[in-house]
């Protein structure tokens, strides 16, 4: 799906979500802080941009594109410019079963520890400080 | 090499990781009271990068094994739902995202041992995240916590292969410790956790409405009610997703019980206006905007346009 088509499905569910029967209604948003009482045009464009920057960013990390558009309605305001602005320092669970180059750099880097302070003498390439 | 190598090998590691001071303690306070618990969670066997998704599915199944709750999504949208692949995992808020679309209110739990064992006292799972190795190499892992054991000081956990796998409660504390305690408890949109916080609650609820899941935000805030009856912020939001969703009777009957309680809450004297100019009711409309007293500029300009719009086509 091209991002293009994807911004025209945002703006549509965004301002089918935003429950405002008329410009006066006073939302739940905004008495709980997340946003001013009038209804503000600046803050639905940010809001827009960030999810058209976290599709884009979905279709880089290779998510499945038929999956965007329902992974990014999902979420709420906040959620969206908290993934657009965090995703690349953002923790991502993954599973519990040892990882097998995982386990190997962690034996290799405590084996080239212990070599190099003498307890051990497992590589050919290093030198023990005591020498 | 030679056995004799090994062992020394094994040892001086071994020595070192005591001498560094790294081995865990029980991150409980001495002489706690917290008692054993098991949820009977489903298990489901772990598939690798996709512990969120399997994660939601056992707490999921649960629920629908409890209540009348059913789930929106299958396993395999869940899957679809959470992955990254090139992160080779599953974002906290995605997690959330995707349990939220499957129905459940996700509610973030204060991140100590105490909320954490509030909820299992009530059985309510939790999902934590948790680093299984060091920060300077994160093993990023979700697994729902399904009990706890008193007597041997363990967390009964689906953690991998093994359903309820004890994992002693000192080396819990530590790869919990790493993701700052966070744990989501995922609850039908009928129950209340354990927690007491009415705010955080109606924040929860609130995003089912901002996600289109206005049914779900309404029975979440009918169920909350029942804990904090007067609580205006819960009664505003209840009222406001009847009207959202044209439920007029009904939103005017919560918008005018709020005025019971507050009779100068202004907001409720807004939307209550608004909702009696859109049913042919304007004077009152119009006498109920007069009652506003405040100095705050804002709810002042928004009664100034409502009382305009009101004026303008006034029926």
């Amino acid at each position: 799906m091209k991002v293009s088509k994807l911004v025209l499905s945002f703006i549509l569910s965004a301002s089918l979500f935003t429950q405002i029967l008329s410009a006066q209604v006073v939302s739940t948003g905004a008495i709980l802080g997340r946003h001013s009482i009038m209804d503000s045009s600046k803050e639905k464009l940010v809001q827009i941009i960030a999810r058209q920057d976290v599709a884009k960013r979905f279709q880089e990390l290779g998510v499945d594109s038929k999956a965007i558009e329902a992974r990014v309605a999902s979420m709420t305001d906040e959620e969206a410019s908290k993934i657009a602005l965090q995703i690349d320092m953002l923790p991502a669970g993954a599973d519990a079963g040892a990882s097998v180059l995982g386990t190997i750099v962690f034996i290799f880097l405590v084996l080239l520890f212990t070599d190099i302070i003498g307890v051990t003498k497992v590589f050919s390439f290093t030198k023990s400080i005591n020498n | 090499m030679k056995t004799a190598n090994f062992l020394s090998l094994f040892f001086a590691v071994a020595i070192l990781i005591v001498s560094s001071g790294c081995m865990p303690k029980s991150p409980l306070p001495l002489n706690n009271n917290y008692s054993s618990y098991k949820i009977d969670v489903p298990f489901v066997a772990p598939r690798s990068k996709l512990c969120a998704s399997t994660s939601i599915e056992m707490v999921s199944s649960y629920w629908q094994s409890m209540t009348p709750y059913v789930p929106r999504l299958s396993l395999l949208e869940l899957d679809e739902r959470t992955l990254i692949p090139a992160k080779g995992g599953t974002l906290q808020i995605e997690l959330m995202a995707a349990a939220r679309a499957n129905g459940l209110l996700v509610y973030p739990i204060e991140p100590t041992f105490d909320a954490l064992f509030a909820e299992l006292s009530e059985r309510h799972p939790v999902i934590v995240l948790v680093n299984r190795s060091f920060s300077w190499y994160p093993l990023w892992h979700y697994a729902p916590i399904t009990g706890y054991d008193a007597k041997a000081q363990t967390i009964l956990t689906h953690f991998g292969d093994e359903p309820n796998e004890a994992v002693p409660i000192a080396t819990f504390g530590e790869l919990w410790k790493r993701s700052d305690n966070w744990g989501v408890a995922l609850l039908p949109p009928g129950r209340l956790p354990a927690s007491v916080s009415a705010k955080v609650f109606l924040r929860a609820a609130y995003d089912f409405e901002k996600t289109g899941m206005t049914n779900e935000a309404i029975i979440a805030y009918e169920t909350a009610l029942s804990r904090w009856p007067d609580y205006v912020p819960l009664l505003f939001a209840l009222g406001n997703a009847y009207y959202n969703s044209h439920r007029i009777s009904k939103a005017e009957e919560v918008y005018r019980y709020i005025l019971l309680i507050d009779s100068k809450y202004p907001y409720a004297l807004n939307n209550l206006a608004d909702l009696l100019f859109h049913t042919q009711r304007s004077e009152e409309a119009l006498k109920l905007l007069d009652r506003v007293i405040t100095d705050d500029v804002e709810i002042q300009t928004l009664i100034k346009n409502t009382r305009k719009e009101i004026k303008a086509k006034k029926i």
